[in-house]
Order: C-alpha cells, then structure tokens, then sequence
C-alpha cells in the first residue's frame, strides 16, 4: 500500500480529456473479480485465517475478553502430535469411520443408481421420490431418529434382536462401545449420503452411449463385466467427485456423532477430529489447541483431495 | 437455532454502533440487564413491574432481554470479547468465578456487604479470593424425588439412611418389572454426588491457592462403590441408563418407568405439567446419609453481577430492587425456585407442601458447592466426573481406576493458570 501511494505511476492519472485512466491502476478483470472476491475473502479466507493465527496461540477466554494475543509458537502442535488420544482414538475414530463410511455411501449409492436406471418411468419416480426424503432430512433429525432406533431400554434394534433372542433381557447399551457406535454413525452417515451419490451417479449414468453396452454384450460381457468394463470406466470423474466430496464430508462429521448419548465429550472413546476440536475450543475454552486440530484436519484433507485429483488425472494421460 | 443468528448479526451491529458514537456516550443511553429464560414460566409480567419500579425509583429505563441457559454460556463469552454485554446480568453459580476471574465481574464485595444473611453455599460460590462478584439471588437444590403408590403398594418407608436407600430400591426392582427402581444415570453427576459428600469425601479442597483432588479419597470411592453398585450389583437401574443424562432421566420418570430419583427442586412441577395422572402419586425426601441425616446436594443457582464497564451505581440499585424482600419473594414463589436469603428460605422449610419441604430442608441444611474456582468451568468442559462415573457403570474400569484417573485430571485442571 505505501509502496503504492509513492509511486505517481499508481495513481490515476488525469488524461487529457479529464477522465481518469482506472484501468491503468486497477485492471478491469480485477475489477469484475472483485464482488466474488470480497465474499470469498470474508466469508471464507478472514475464518481460515483466523482459525491458522488462534492455532499459534494460548487462547482463553481472558484471551476473548481482552483482545489481546498471547503467541506461543508451535506449542500447540506439538502438543497434540505428542498426545496418543490423537493416534489412539480421534485419529482412527475419524479416518476408519470415513473410509468405511465413504465406501459404505459410494456402493450403496451406485446400486441405487443402476437400480434407477433400470426403472421404468412412474417406479423411478417413486423410488427416487424416497432417496429424495432421506436427502432432505435435516442431520439433526435423522440422528435423533437413529438414536430412538437404537434407544437401549425401548429401541426398535432392542425388541427385534430381543425377539429372536440376540440380545437378553438386560439389553446392550450401543452407545458405550466404541464399534457399535460407529456402526450406528456409519448407518446415519450412509442414510444421509447416498440420495447425493445415487443422483449423480444416475446423472452420469444416462449420458452412456447404450451402443457401447449392445456392443460389450455382442462379446459376450455378462453383467458385472458390462459394469466394471464399460460403465465405471466412462464414468469415473463422476466417481471421482462423488468420492472426494463424501469423503470431505465424512471426514468432518460433526452433528451425527455430538447428538448421540456420549457424542458431546461424556465418552472420550468415540469423539473424532470435529467433536474433538469443538470440545476442546468451546467446552474447555481452549480455543488454541481447538484451533490446531481444526487446522490439522483441513491438512488431511488437503493432502487426501490432491493425492486423488492427481492419480485421476494421472490415470487419464495415460488413456 | 433462529435466536443465534439473530444474535450473531445484531451483535457486530451493536458494536458498531458503539464504536460510532464513542466511549460513554452509548452506556448512558440504554440500561441492559440479561435474565436467563426458562426458570420461571412466564417472567415477562414479572419483569414489566420491575422496570416499571426501577424507572420510578431512577427515571431510567431498562430493557430486559431474555436469555437460555443452554446457550448463556457462549452468548456472554461473546458479548464480553465484543464490548457488548449488558450493565447486570444474571450469572450461573458455576460460571461467577470464571468470568470474574476473566475480568468480565465488578467487585462488589463492598456494596454487598455482609454475606450473613445469605444461604451459605450460595454466597461462597459467588466469590474469588474472598472478593464477592455475585449477589445470590435464588437457587434450587435436589432431592430424591419418589412414586408413593409404589412405595405404598410394596410397604415401604421413605428411607433415612443408607441402607435403607438399597433396601427400598431393591425391592422395588424385584417386585416391579415394569420399572426402574432407581436408575444410576451415567450422564447426570449432580445426582453422583451426594454420595461422595455425604459420605464425607470432596471433589477437591484448596489449600494457599493449590488443589488436591479427593475423588480417590476412600470417603469418596466408598460412595461412589455404593452408588454404582446400586446398577452393577443390586440391578436398580437399566442398562440404558448408563448413557443417560438428567433429562432422560426425568423424562423415564414422566413415563411412569421410574420409581425413585435424585431430581431437582424445580422438576416436580415440569413432571406433574407433562403427566397429570401422576398427580398425587409423587412425593420427595432429603437424599439420607450413610447412618442417618442428610447427604448434601449440588445448590446450584443464579447469581445477579455488576458487568464490567457498567454504571455501577445504577447497576447496584437495579440489583437491590430484585433481592429486596418483596420482590424476591414474589420471583421464588413464581418461578417455583428457592430464595438465596436464608431467614426467606426458612418460611418453605416449615411449608407443608411434600413437594416443597423437603428440598427446603434440602437446601437449608444439606446443600454443598462444587470447587470455587475460575477453572472449574474447563472440568466440566472436560466431563471429567461423567466420564469417571460412566466408566465405571459400563465396567471399563474400576472405581478405584476411575477415580484415580478423574483425580488427577481435575486436580491438573483446577491448578492451570487461566
């Protein structure tokens, strides 16, 4: 800024009809950017910086009412690297779940998918109607439905597996185990994220030349061979974006795991980067260390998104 | 959901304002005090009187705003980081120290005066470092709260001791499959507790500004072995309940399912409004010690506070408005709470209402406080004791790992400088 209010070059210049050369200082592409940027800057960039500069510091809450910064280098990273909570329990609660999960979302959704295809007109849109549904509830609601699914005294899960003698009288609390509560997670997270997938993927589906298929069942393809030799092929950008984005999203799920009994810290077995970043800034005030996790998520991330886009691209020079 | 958003774009507005009409200016305009939503039914007759008294004895005008407990805590982190917090405001018990510490609390030690006159645990909770920054206002306790068609039904005694607590549950569960006797809830301490100080043991006790923990005091784990045990051995409770916190509790309770809880002084009503058939059916009595008395209980309650940069002058007087004798009475009578003044509270102590009394006497002479300290909000943050109290109930470990482990958790928490 200085810089630029020294230089006579920087500012405009009247020209000799009088009007003022804008365009010299700032470029009119800049200039229509800017509206998008200024969004992007305070809804997206001022939050992500402020959440990489609260990362360096000791952040409490005579932090929040004074103002003032209290830096203390790296401090908080290395004490969560050094934390085996982090490589014991979040990290796995967070990385195993999405990897089961995205899977979990990815199949079930292209089965969906195919199934659609397969229908005729008034049953796709009945079928896809349903996956409408499961869309549009709230996460909140749904979690809750599961919660009443799985309720340990009353829950539909209880009567049914108490009927054929699965689980005794005394019942089975779900909730405190760390295995059966993300198997109730992954079920809510796969519910919830299928409808997306089962979408594209049909989307994606339709623009398949059928000639490809009649000629892969003139070779003699069967089925699966038609699927897997002909279709995932064609199609796999739309996998490929269906697949980062559930995986982006299951990495950073939140509502589904604070909502249920012993999500909100009661049991630290089961919390997973998002709770545990919440926890840690809003539950504990320490808002630093709640920061430092956020950060180290979005690194994951990071590295997941680029290592995928690459091996995409990668795979597609090679055809 | 609605109200935060609201929040969130009213409050940078305010700052602005603020900032654009300069210091002093803004305060002098307008007199904000924040009262918490949900304690009384419908505070906002209430409230219309108050202002109006306070305007007559002023000649200024107050705009009351109400706020919910669940989302307090954050919304006053808020306003304090953004200079927009109210001149009084009505503060949890737990929560006094912390924002005094944080310098968000006028030191009202002087205008308060002698703290004689109020309920003991109350005025403690309200200070740090012997400097007052909440005058008690009011305050519930709880108390076990139980079905007497089954106690009659099954002949039994409201206990008095102890023993006479498992006698009472035991039978219940034997007798009455459809229920839970007395469930251990995992998620509800409040309801732990009495039976680490009633048998004598504490959370933790500062000496010269330094805590020890004494969850793993054997007073303590002897307690806490008796109370777990009540699940884990005499089969009182549900497998359920280990994840349950104090709503689920109150909420099996309202179903009929339950037949005896620890529940809070304010709940019988809630219960008698959701289920009306109960009516009659309930009754309470002081949680027993081991041999006989009483176990203290959690008093929690509200303080009123003097927020920093407030006109202190004024904020005092609006404070003394609400405790004065009149006007507290009416809010405990309203709001089904207990007044934080002592010689008030001993008028309920003599009520014959069974829904009163005995949490009068509750709170008269078995009320206690968690630890007085600015950190103790980050060992809540934590869910330490739940998380000691859950363990145990799911037999992921023992008492004695359990409360070694909860030990030293707070005792590191509490000993952290802010």
């Amino acid at each position: 800024m200085t810089r630029a209010a020294t230089q006579p070059a920087g500012r405009p210049i009247p020209r000799r009809d009088g009007a003022p050369r804008l365009t010299r200082v700032v470029p009119l592409h800049w200039m229509l950017l800017l509206p998008a940027l200024a969004v992007i800057g305070i809804l997206l960039l001022y939050p992500l910086l402020r959440v990489l500069l609260l990362s360096f510091q000791d952040y409490g809450l005579d932090n929040v009412i004074s103002g003032e910064p209290d830096f203390n280098g790296i401090d908080n990273y290395v004490q969560l690297l050094t934390d085996p909570y982090l490589w014991r329990i979040a990290l796995p609660n967070t990385a195993v779940f999405a990897v089961v999960a995205v899977g979990g979302t990815v199949a079930f959704g292209t089965l969906v998918a195919v199934l659609l295809r397969s229908l005729g007109r008034v049953a796709r849109t009945i079928v896809l109607s349903c996956v409408m549904v499961a869309w549009a509830m709230p996460a909140v609601s749904g979690t809750y439905v599961w919660i009443w699914i799985f309720d340990v005294d009353n829950g539909l899960a209880r009567q049914l597996l108490g009927a054929v003698g699965l689980i005794g009288p005394e019942g089975f609390n779900w909730f405190t185990e760390r295995l059966s509560f993300y198997a109730i997670v992954t079920l809510n997270v796969i519910h919830h994220g299928f409808p997306f997938v089962a979408v594209t993927v049909l989307a994606g589906l339709l623009t398949i030349p059928r000639e490809y298929y009649e000629a892969a069942l003139l070779d003699g393809a069967t089925a699966w061979q038609r699927f897997w030799h002909v279709t995932v092929p064609t199609i796999r950008p739309v996998f490929a974006v269906v697949t980062i984005l559930s995986t982006i999203w299951d990495f950073k799920v939140f509502a589904q795991v604070y909502l249920m009994p012993g999500g909100s810290g009661t049991n630290p077995e089961v919390l997973n980067f998002g709770t545990w970043s919440y926890i840690r800034s809003f539950a504990r005030q320490d808002y630093g260390l709640g920061s430092a996790i956020a950060v180290l998520l979005t690194l994951i991330l990071l590295a997941i998104t680029v290592i995928y886009l690459r091996s995409l691209f990668k795979d597609e020079e090679f055809e | 959901m609605a109200r935060k958003h609201a929040l969130s774009v009213v409050a940078p507005g305010a700052a602005l304002t603020l900032a654009l009409s300069g210091c002093g200016l803004g305060q002098e305009d307008s007199f904000d005090v924040w009262i918490m939503e949900g304690t009384n039914p419908d505070a906002t007759g209430y409230f219309e009187d108050i202002a109006d008294q306070f305007e007559q004895e002023t000649g200024v005008e107050v705009s009351i705003e109400f706020r919910e407990w669940g989302d307090a805590h954050d919304q006053f982190v808020t306003a304090m980081a953004g200079d927009t917090a109210p001149d009084v405001a009505e503060v949890g018990t737990t929560w006094t120290p912390e924002f005094a510490a944080a310098g968000g609390l006028v030191d009202i030690t002087d205008q308060v005066g002698d703290t004689d006159r109020f309920v003991d645990a109350l005025a403690e909770a309200g200070q740090l470092d012997g400097r007052t920054y909440g005058m008690p206002w009011y305050a519930g306790v709880r108390a076990v709260v139980y079905r007497t068609d089954v106690f009659a039904e099954l002949g039994i005694e409201e206990p008095r001791d102890w023993g006479e607590l498992r006698d009472a549950a035991t039978t219940i569960a034997e007798e009455r499959d459809d229920m839970a006797a007395f469930p251990v809830a995992g998620g509800a301490t409040q309801q732990m507790l009495p039976f680490v100080w009633g048998n004598g043991g504490e959370i933790a006790t500062e000496e010269d500004g330094t805590w020890s923990a004494g969850l793993d005091s054997p007073e303590s784990r002897e307690g806490i072995e008796f109370y777990t045990d009540l699940a884990l051995e005499d089969g009182t409770s549900t497998t359920g309940a280990t994840t349950w916190d104090e709503a689920d509790l109150q909420d099996n309770f309202i179903d009929g399912d339950v037949a005896m809880m620890i529940s809070g002084s304010w709940t019988p009503s809630a219960i008698l409004d959701e289920n009306p058939d109960l009516e009659g059916d309930i009754s309470a009595f002081p949680i027993p010690g081991p041999d006989g008395g009483m176990s203290p209980a959690f008093l929690g309650g509200s303080h009123l506070s003097v927020m920093s940069g407030a006109d202190e002058d004024l904020a005092m007087t609006f404070i003394e408005l609400l405790t004065e004798e009149e006007n507290l009475g009416r809010w405990a009578e309203e709001s089904t709470y207990f007044p934080g003044v002592q010689e008030q509270l001993d008028t309920y102590t003599e009520s014959e209402d069974p829904l009163v009394r005995p949490f009068a006497e509750q709170m008269s002479e078995g009320g206690a406080t968690v630890p007085v300290s600015e950190n103790w909000g980050k060992v809540e943050g934590d869910e330490t004791l739940t998380t000691m109290l859950q363990a145990v109930l799911d037999e992921r470990a023992t008492v004695d790992e359990a409360t070694e482990e909860a030990a030293t958790a707070v005792e590191e928490t509490l000993n952290e400088d802010s």
